[in-house]
């Protein structure tokens, strides 16, 4: 199958894709949040006059939330305004709506705000003193704490040759999409609508329902197209203060953050404390320790879920005999956790594949050799004891390293190879429902979701349509709907949009497939052999023998309603751990197990400490491929992105709970020149869920990229860096050069 | 953005007359407006009143004898692409490429960087230690003043009421280099950039180091100690010696103990740099 044009290219060149930023309303209003000044305090008083004293203001509160939201609407879990205490810094305490962007600006600064300072946890580093190095913690705030464990780790402790203990630090990143949130709301009677940046339109939908005490069934979510989302634009985070400011205003109204907004109010990634133990005899891991202590600001969204999904994976890809897993989700004074593309899995394969890595080089072995040794193929069972599907990962270990040999016939002095593997779970598990509507001359996939960039909705759902109907690529048209219109959808994220949204779509494409052929007077086993096909007056079917206009198999009726309507359905089932091994809070089982192995060349100043990426290699377990050129670009977007965590993004936050760096002079993503040569292959036959066999690669090529830098840095130096980012003075620290 | 005046003078008598009776803290100079147009969008500054430079004929350079002297809207690129100036001034088209990209340097000027005086300019160390000096006009006449008593403070070069940068005067061609170090390579602040230059004229060396708050600093020439051909041990001392005239300054980018690691390795680069390129031309 071959790639076909991105039928959104033409819009978004032409500027004419709207995206949040771009939604206006006639006679709406801007909306500004007001941030509490300072990360922790008590509230005395919060003082709106000064603001509601300005023209054309509109200003609400804690106080006016009884007002706004439904009568007997039950209290919101999601808290709108604090009314006690606030707890990061930023945090909006009140929002206000005005006629000019620059006048709500202007009102907000005049709100009043009183507080009585209480102490900041600013780091985790407040928090770690209590959490001894070997043990459980005796006390700190927790947002969530889950715990695993599996076989003899006494023994394997207790009898090992070489116990192999590492700690690694991990710094905040952010999604840095280039299109901040935006939102425009209004309010008519009890019908309450946003159209919104989203990843997930019904999933925001219930988010905010649930903060307002409002029915599902009078919200409607419509996304607009977005700007980049990587997991920034999961969950509601605008959208119940426009709501709110467009019921009390009685207008519509939009709000938008600043970049600075942005950075501190975005809900991004935190710092991270690892630990890894090993016990090692002979040349095997017999036993593995591994805890995440993970700062998560003032709340982790998903709790349990989201630090058991990301700690499972620290025990990395093998079997080892046994395991135990322990995460501790810290209570900070920053911002709420948040998702970020492949959340903290980058981080977390950034210390165990540097720490496989280091432990191969003590015992002397070839760190690829080692890995394949107990690396997981289909058929082995997970630490928490679930069994591994079709999953290419070995395969892409052995193209790696049959890479990195060739590469280093020819490798400078200074230079440096690192390999790193790592692997991914799609989201599959959550599922969606898809339409397909024929007319006469189209075919269209109605459908809930929004396109995020990564073509995964307007190519990654079609191509197992057109396959499915023998049509061209690029001849079936996806449409964007909004949750009064479209079928349900559980959204872009954990990339299972090809492999759960695109299995709904082929699903009704083999349903289509049927009832044309029942029209056509076909029995149903003949029916899979029909085509649909462009004719000289539209879509024809295309029988073998003979083909039939589409326009004679509708009703008239469906002319009239615009097509022949069939829905495809997908809900998934995941594999299933072994609960009894999961001694607090709950883990995650995988869905299709995706592979990746990542081979990194660097160039290293062993004075100054600068690395520089001279070369890549990203080799992913696909599947199948579905859409080559999609397939490609999304690979090396998730390495550009990588190479950012590995070397250069950091959220510097200081002890009082305040972003330093709220800019993206200050916070660096990389540019094209710290981007190099990118070679990028593809292991076939080990497929996945999706469509002919498909895997979602939305976030697989970002989860090796620190770790096989790292290890590059690693083999160029000699000494290891435990810190993310690498900058030049971690890596000139690393070296004992200061 | 709010909202401004924009005036775009034609003769340097007006500009200067306009300057003169602006009034205070209300205008502000526009030569490339690449560091300007951010203060302003991100609400650290809010001129009422914007003075263009555009229409001046102060965009061009010429010989004067071995002196270069670059009128100051000159466009960076202009000077980047030249062939002769890039053969006589190697270290300032090195200290011109690390500044910003190439479409940021088709706006921004010699001038206006010196204007800004940015404590972590790529430009004014490598001026410094070329001992460039700036022709200013103002209300009172024509004045020249050497770069170093000119960029005393970061937004705030010593210029009076109503003056103006009219031209950069670069005495005579060295052999120079300009190293710098950043966290991303592209597009970056330095935190920290070594000029060092060799004048044929008096046989001694210079050294300037910048990225360091608050200011770009010129080591003076005797204390940088180099004989004009130094011997390795040489070289070392004088890169010790330059690092620890720096003030210790951390900030976000970098911490001062790192810094002076950086300007001490990068000293002894950049001398060796300059040493290697008088052998090759001797």
């Amino acid at each position: 199958m071959s790639g076909a044009r991105r039928a959104d290219a033409p819009l978004k060149l032409r500027g004419a894709a709207a995206y949040g930023t771009d939604l206006a309303a006639e006679g709406m209003l801007w909306g500004a949040l007001v941030p509490s000044p300072i990360a922790h305090g008590r509230i005395r008083s919060i003082d709106l006059a000064p603001a509601r004293a300005l023209p054309g203001v509109v200003a609400i509160g804690a106080d006016d939330l009884a007002g706004l939201r439904p009568k007997g609407a039950p209290p919101s879990e999601t808290p709108i305004f604090p009314s006690e205490e606030v707890v990061y810094r930023a945090q909006p305490v009140a929002a206000v709506a005005a006629p000019t962007r620059a006048l709500a600006r202007e009102a907000a600064r005049r709100v009043r705000i009183d507080l009585e300072p209480l102490e900041v946890w600013g780091s985790i580093d407040d928090l770690l003193p209590e959490w001894p190095e070997d043990g459980a913690p005796r006390t700190g705030p927790l947002n969530a704490h889950v715990h695993a464990r599996h076989g003899d780790l006494e023994g394997a402790f207790g009898s090992a040759d070489l116990v192999f203990a590492e700690t690694y630090r991990t710094s905040g990143v952010h999604q840095v999409p280039l299109e901040p949130h935006a939102c425009l709301a209004w309010v008519d009677g009890d019908r309450w609508t946003v159209e919104t940046s989203t990843q997930t339109p019904f999933g925001c939908r219930e988010d905010v329902a649930s903060t307002l005490g409002i029915p599902e069934s009078q919200l409607v979510v419509n996304g607009s197209w977005v700007g980049g989302a990587f997991g920034a634009k999961g969950s509601a985070l605008l959208e119940p203060y426009a709501l709110l400011l467009a019921k009390a205003s009685g207008r519509p109204v939009k709000l938008q953050l600043s970049y600075p907004e942005e950075f501190q109010l975005g809900r991004s990634t935190l710092p991270s404390v690892i630990r890894i133990e090993s016990a090692v005899r002979g040349r095997t891991v017999v036993g593995r320790r591994v805890r995440l202590v993970l700062d998560t600001g003032a709340s982790l969204p998903g709790r349990d879920f989201t630090l058991g999904y990301s700690a499972g994976f620290l025990l990395g890809p093998y079997s080892i005999p046994a395991v135990e897993v322990e995460g501790y989700a810290l209570r900070t004074h920053k911002p709420p956790f948040g998702p970020h593309r492949a959340p903290f899995v980058p981080q977390c394969t950034f210390a165990i594949e540097s720490h496989t890595d280091h432990l191969a080089r003590r015992l002397g072995l070839d760190p690829v050799e080692f890995r394949r040794a107990s690396v997981w193929t289909e058929g082995s069972t997970t630490g928490l004891g679930q069994t591994v599907g079709p999953f290419g990962l070995d395969a892409a270990l052995a193209r790696a390293s049959a890479i990195a040999r060739a590469w280093r016939e020819h490798l400078p002095p200074g230079h440096g190879i690192g390999i790193a593997g790592g692997f991914w779970s799609t989201g599959t598990g959550a599922g969606g429902e898809a339409r397909l509507r024929l007319t006469p001359t189209e075919l269209w996939i109605e459908q809930g979701e929004r396109e995020i960039g990564s073509g995964s909705v307007i190519r990654g759902i079609a191509v197992g349509v057109e396959a499915t109907l023998g049509l061209p690529p690029g001849t079936v048209r996806v449409a964007f709907l909004d949750t009064a219109h479209a079928p349900f959808d559980s959204g872009v994220f954990g990339s299972r949009t090809v492999g759960a949204l695109g299995q709904a779509a082929e699903k009704a494409a083999e349903a289509l497939r049927a009832e044309l052929g029942r029209r056509c007077g076909r029995p149903e086993a003949e029916s899979a052999k029909l085509t649909l096909r462009p004719g000289p007056d539209g879509l024809e079917v295309d029988l073998g023998d003979r083909r039939r206009p589409v326009r004679e198999l509708l009703t008239a009726a469906e002319l009239a309603d615009g097509g022949l309507k069939v829905e495809g359905r997908h809900y998934g089932r995941s594999g299933t751990i072994d609960e009894r091994r999961v001694l607090e809070g709950s883990f995650h089982p995988f869905n299709d197990f995706v592979g990746a192995a990542h081979v990194a060349e660097v160039a290293v100043d062993p004075e100054i400490g600068s690395v520089e990426v001279v070369r890549y290699a990203a080799i992913h377990d696909a599947g199948r491929v579905v859409d080559p050129v999609t397939a490609r670009a999304g690979i090396e977007g998730g390495v550009a992105m990588g190479i950012g965590t590995a070397l250069l993004e950091e959220t510097q936050w200081g002890p009082d709970g305040r972003l330093e760096n709220p800019s993206l002079l200050d916070y660096r993503l990389p540019t094209l020149a710290e981007v190099p040569r990118l070679e990028v292959e593809f292991i076939e036959g080990f497929p996945g869920a999706g469509p002919r066999g498909a895997k979602g690669l939305g976030e697989p090529p970002i989860v090796p990229v620190p770790a096989a830098i790292a290890n590059a840095v690693f083999d160029a130096v000699g000494v290891p860096v435990f810190e993310l980012p690498m900058t030049s003075e971690r890596v000139a620290r690393a070296l004992k050069r200061l | 953005m709010g909202s401004f005046e924009l005036v775009t003078p034609a003769s340097e008598e007006e500009a200067i007359a306009w300057l003169a009776r602006a009034p205070g803290g209300e205008a502000a100079v526009l030569a490339g407006g690449t560091d300007l147009l951010n203060d302003i969008e991100e609400h650290r500054i809010t001129p009422r009143h914007l003075l263009s430079l555009r229409r001046l004929p102060w965009n061009r350079w010429n010989w004067i004898g071995p002196a270069l002297e670059v009128g100051s809207t000159t466009p960076l690129v202009d000077l980047e692409y030249d062939p002769k100036v890039r053969a006589q001034f190697p270290g300032l088209v090195t200290a011109i490429e690390a500044v910003g990209s190439v479409a940021l340097r088709s706006r921004a000027t010699l001038g206006g960087n010196l204007g800004r005086s940015g404590s972590a300019s790529d430009l004014i160390p490598l001026l410094l230690a070329l001992d460039a000096s700036a022709e200013i006009v103002g209300p009172k006449g024509v004045r020249t003043t050497p770069v170093d008593t000119l960029v005393v403070a970061s937004r705030r070069p010593a210029l009076g009421a109503g003056e103006l940068i009219r031209s950069v005067r670069l005495p005579e061609p060295r052999p120079s280099a300009y190293l710098w170090q950043r966290i991303r390579p592209a597009q970056d602040v330095s935190h920290v950039g070594v000029a060092v230059a060799w004048s044929p004229a008096d046989g001694r060396w210079r050294i300037a180091v910048g990225g360091v708050p608050p200011r770009a600093i010129r080591i003076h020439p005797e204390a940088a100690e180099l004989p004009p051909r130094p011997s390795s041990p040489e070289r070392e001392a004088a890169a010790r010696r330059a690092a620890e005239l720096l003030p210790l300054s951390t900030d976000l980018r970098a911490t001062g103990e790192y810094r002076r690691h950086v300007v001490h390795a990068l000293v002894l680069r950049a001398v060796g740099s300059v040493t290697a390129m008088r052998e090759g031309s001797a």
